[in-house]
């Protein structure tokens, strides 16, 4: 019989060690263990984030790689129903393999079990994921289902594999690809933040928590200076620019940005504008031309309904020259998945004001909170168009006829005529303040202070409804 | 050295091509100018670099994924 040695106690902790990563995620001394450290797989605590109380739960991937047992999973559902319970945001760090296989179907159960703990809790507490390691099997949808994906350089999500994926349709695929930050950040969208470490990831699921829980309330500075936001787009009006910038002089410090590389036609930011956290969903011209579809939709849909959710107002930034046109768009269903974005606005209760900066054009018009939908306000800049078109194609399709008549050399006249009198009749911004889908033209120095009045005077809500990750 | 390959997004046709092979650019610089849903929309580089080659000439028409450039990361 051989005698194993016992390891040499390492002297500087494991990595991966669950109650190291939780110090590093709490505001320092302020963690608690809701209970003593097992053999589970999975360490709970709760503790505060730039002072507001949390609940959250780690993986243990020194055990087994961190898989999902019985008495792991019953440690999640515990401390996601101690935070629905106290109303505190629920957090989860994710490095776990997924479901102990040893332990059957038993495991598969217990893992459902932490699915329906955070179904119950959706939209009441916020839910965020920091996935920091491999969340395999069940552990991919245990982020999935929350409201926030944040991921760092060593997270990978996927249902089945490389090896599975291999033997079952002969891919031959890493983890990195199948599902690492670029795969989630970029194609699937399954992952909101991407960070480039550990510790930028901790400390971007700090900045959601604070975010969320410590909203605070509108406080315009007295004495700010006007800033002309409208000197951030460029001069000529058919010119595509970022509208990155907007936003980012629009609020208090830098926001932060969901979803940055996935449909990056649609902005979606939380933010604070003028001490209060805020969503800005904005139409991003240099990307698709700011054209609404099918996948930019969807995320601005979930956008819409976190903020709902948990009561954070909104601000839509609109120069939207209307829906992507074409063959991929229809069967990829743009219209059943932009009209999650109508159903969203539409359901919302949360102040909620959208500005119109240069156009507004067709579906996407309404699609970005207009008035129908029951915007709180609608602003406009000053020579902003709000059509079913541009004017100068409405009257070539209207006047196609007597475009066609006049000899060549005349038509540009004739057009650029037609269009002037069109936009005075049914597409410029006059018309639409007359039938009252704008509410007021606003000077884009007077936006900011602008926005922050409307939304302040507007009853504050808070949607009773789950987040469905759409 | 990474190469990086822009392709366009969408259907578009080639208005203005402002770079040439050999050119030095940094991050966020224009190579290109697409004219697409009446708008004239800019294509940007991501990295700083140099252009390796140009795929397209002014007036050409773009489908979706078109290769339009590719530039050498330093």
């Amino acid at each position: 019989m051989t005698t194993v040695q016992a390891a040499p106690v390492l002297p500087t902790p494991d990595p991966r060690d669950p109650e190291d990563r939780l110090q590093r995620f709490f505001d320092a001394g302020s963690m608690q263990q809701l209970a003593a450290r097992d053999a589970s797989g999975v360490l709970a605590a709760r503790g505060t984030v730039d002072g507001s109380p949390v609940v959250a739960f780690c993986t243990d991937a020194t055990v087994m790689g961190g898989a999902m047992g019985v008495d792991g999973c019953r440690h999640i559902v515990d401390a996601i129903d101690t935070a629905l319970r106290e109303r505190v945001p629920s957090v989860g760090i994710w490095h776990s393999g997924g479901a102990r296989l040893a332990e059957g179907v038993t495991a598969l159960h217990a893992v459902g079990e932490v699915f329906a703990a955070m179904v119950r809790a959706s939209g009441r507490i916020p839910q965020i994921s920091i996935v920091l390691g491999a969340a395999a099997g069940g552990a991919a949808y245990g982020p999935a289902l929350t409201d926030l994906v944040i991921m760092g350089p060593a997270g990978r999500v996927f249902v089945t594999g490389p090896d599975v994926v291999r033997s079952v349709t002969g891919e031959v695929v890493d983890q990195e690809q199948l599902g690492g930050p670029d795969t989630h950040g970029r194609r699937s969208g399954v992952v909101h933040v991407v960070t480039d470490s550990e510790p930028a990831a901790l400390e971007t699921g700090r900045m959601a928590v604070d975010l969320l829980a410590a909203q605070g309330a509108f406080a315009p500075a007295e004495n700010e200076e006007d800033v002309d936001l409208s000197a951030l787009l460029p001069e000529q009006k058919q010119r595509a620019y970022d509208v990155k910038p907007l936003i980012a002089n629009l609020l208090d410090g830098s926001g932060l940005e969901m979803h940055p590389r996935f449909a990056p036609n649609v902005v979606t930011t939380l933010g604070r504008l003028a001490g209060r956290t805020v969503g800005v969903v904005a139409n991003n011209p240099i990307r698709l031309g700011g054209c609404l579809d099918s996948a930019s939709a969807e995320k601005a849909a979930r956008f819409v309904r976190m903020c709902d959710a948990f009561g954070v107002p909104l601000v839509v930034l609109v120069d939207v020259p209307g829906y992507l046109p074409g063959v991929g768009q229809e069967w990829d269903g743009v219209v059943r998945r932009g009209a999650k974005l109508l159903h969203a606005f539409a359901e919302a209760v949360v102040p909620r004001v959208t500005l119109v900066t240069r156009k507004s054009f067709g579906g996407a018009y309404i699609a970005m909170n207009a008035r129908s939908l029951g915007a709180t306000a609608v602003f406009a800049w000053p020579g902003a168009e709000v059509a079913v078109m541009g004017a100068k194609a409405a009257v070539g399709i209207l006047h196609r006829k007597k475009l066609a008549a006049v000899p060549p050399g005349e038509r540009e006249t004739l057009h650029a005529q037609l269009a002037e009198e069109h936009e005075r009749i049914a597409g410029g911004v006059n018309r639409a303040l007359q039938i009252g889908v704008v509410d007021e033209v606003v000077e884009p120095s007077q936006t900011k202070r602008r926005l922050v009045a409307a939304l302040a005077a507007a009853p504050p809500g808070r949607g009773a409804h789950g987040n469905i990750p759409l | 050295m990474a190469v990086e390959e822009i392709h366009a997004e969408m259907v578009s046709s080639v208005w203005k091509v402002l770079v040439q092979p050999g050119a030095p650019v940094a991050a966020g610089d224009t190579l290109v100018i697409l004219e697409s849903m009446k708008m004239e929309i800019p294509v940007l580089t991501e990295h700083a670099g140099v252009v390796q080659e140009m795929h397209v000439v002014e007036g050409e028409v773009l489908q979706e994924g078109d290769l339009i450039a590719t530039v050498t990361n330093a």
